[in-house]
């Protein structure tokens, strides 16, 4: 499941974690946005219980979105303990996503 | 939307139509995307000695056979230019300008001729460069950017990024003098480098700098990479095994796009391949 993340509970929710945390930053208005979503849906099912995902809407909770200086989107940032690990920018395919969340599981 | 096709062909060069006249022989719902034209590179060649069977036919002798050959077959090239394919897994999303395609399996055949990057346009790629100015524009709100148009179609996305952000610079990569909304800038000058150290800060030209937030550098021809984000390249080619395989399965690639030597008959081998082991792919699913 992907849940919802918002400017004001951010950085409690990467910080309080101990598997790997997903953010998946989007925003209405973006094509690619929407063809992710479903796909990163589907990860975070098939990765239960090894990592959280959320996605956090760019327009609405601008305070992130320019803490880490979102370009593009959709960009997908992995945290641990707190701070970012790895990222990537743009749609991706299931296998591929499931490789890079694979070097921090 | 259309109904999902069992495959989508993407290029209308010798690869792209063996692969359409094969995968249609089996019976397979298909669409070709591609030009009126074929292929440039068909088109041009003034000679040619090395196609079995037709020696010393021209260029646009060998198009008029291909064509009565798709047209004798009801094949048709549905005209559009794809921007970006998805692997959604049980199937493909083909992306153009507002549209949607769909297809359960896909072959590439788009041929070669990417434009070669600029300096720094590659390591700033998500880092304020960026190849799609509509997708990208309202996160530079307030902020400056500079559209580096390597066609006429890049001036209709300025003029609408142009409606969103502080200011815009427009460098045209072309002769032609650009067609702009008033308050955009144009540059007329050569670009050397995209600058940056975490992020873009601006564009090198060779008598000036412009300090920019963002870059979107408009081309017309789409490397692979970018066109199907997640496919595996190899140098500045489509990996692909003997069956014409990509890393992507039920992604299949052929022609120039895969490599080494570029040739019509190779070209036309690898899309009749690619087109039949499409169709195992989907009698297997
Ligand atoms: C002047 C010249 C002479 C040549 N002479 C010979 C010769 O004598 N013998 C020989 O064997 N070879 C010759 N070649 C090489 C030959 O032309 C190529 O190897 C061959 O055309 C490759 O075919 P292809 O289908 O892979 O790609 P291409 O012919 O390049 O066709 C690709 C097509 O896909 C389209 N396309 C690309 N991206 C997209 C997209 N995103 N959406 C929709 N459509 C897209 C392109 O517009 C293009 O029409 C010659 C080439 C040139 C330029």
């Amino acid at each position: 499941m992907v849940e919802e993340i918002k400017d004001a509970n951010f950085s409690n929710s990467i910080k309080d974690s101990d598997t790997p945390v997903v953010v998946d930053f989007w925003a209405s208005w973006c094509g690619p946005c929407k063809m992710l979503s479903p796909v990163i849906e589907e990860v975070s099912d098939e990765l239960q219980g090894k990592a959280k995902f959320f996605k956090l809407n760019v327009d609405e909770n601008p305070v992130t979105a320019a803490q880490f200086k979102i370009a593009s989107i959709p960009t997908v940032m992995v945290f641990k303990d707190g701070s970012m690990v790895d990222k990537f920018v743009g749609f991706r395919p299931k296998d591929t996503i499931k490789d890079v969340l694979g070097k921090h599981i | 939307m259309d109904s999902r096709y069992d495959i989508a062909i993407v290029g209308s060069g010798p690869a792209g139509l063996s692969a359409a006249v094969n995968a249609r022989v089996r019976n397979k719902n298909i669409i070709l995307f591609g030009n009126a034209e074929f292929s440039e590179k068909l088109i041009k060649a003034p000679k040619i000695k090395n196609y079995l069977g037709l020696p010393d036919i021209t260029g646009l002798q060998l198009k008029d056979k291909f064509e009565n050959h798709i047209k004798s077959m009801n094949i048709n090239i549905t005209l559009e230019r794809i921007n970006e394919i998805y692997a959604m897994g049980e199937y493909f999303g083909l992306m153009v300008n507002q549209k949607m395609y769909e297809a359960k399996a896909i072959v590439l055949a788009t041929g070669i001729e990417y434009t070669k990057p600029l300096r720094g346009e590659e390591e700033l790629l998500g880092k304020g460069v960026g190849y799609c100015a509509t997708c990208d524009a309202p996160l530079y709100k307030g902020k400056v950017v500079t559209i580096i148009g390597y066609n006429k179609e890049a001036e209709r996305e300025a003029n609408y990024v142009n409606e969103l952000v502080k200011k815009v610079y427009y460098i045209p990569m072309y002769r032609d003098k650009p067609n702009l909304d008033d308050n955009i800038e144009i540059v007329e000058d050569k670009v050397l480098e995209i600058y940056g150290k975490e992020r873009v800060e601006k564009v090198i030209l060779e008598n000036k700098q412009i300090d920019t937030d963002g870059v979107f550098v408009l081309k017309d021809s789409i490397s692979p990479a970018q066109l199907v984000p997640g496919i595996a390249m190899e140098s500045n080619h489509v990996k692909v095994d003997a069956n014409m395989n990509t890393n992507i399965p039920g992604c299949f690639a052929a022609g120039d796009c895969v490599g080494r030597p570029y040739q019509y008959m190779k070209a036309v081998g690898q899309g009749q391949t690619a087109a039949l082991n499409a169709v195992s792919y989907l009698d297997k699913q």
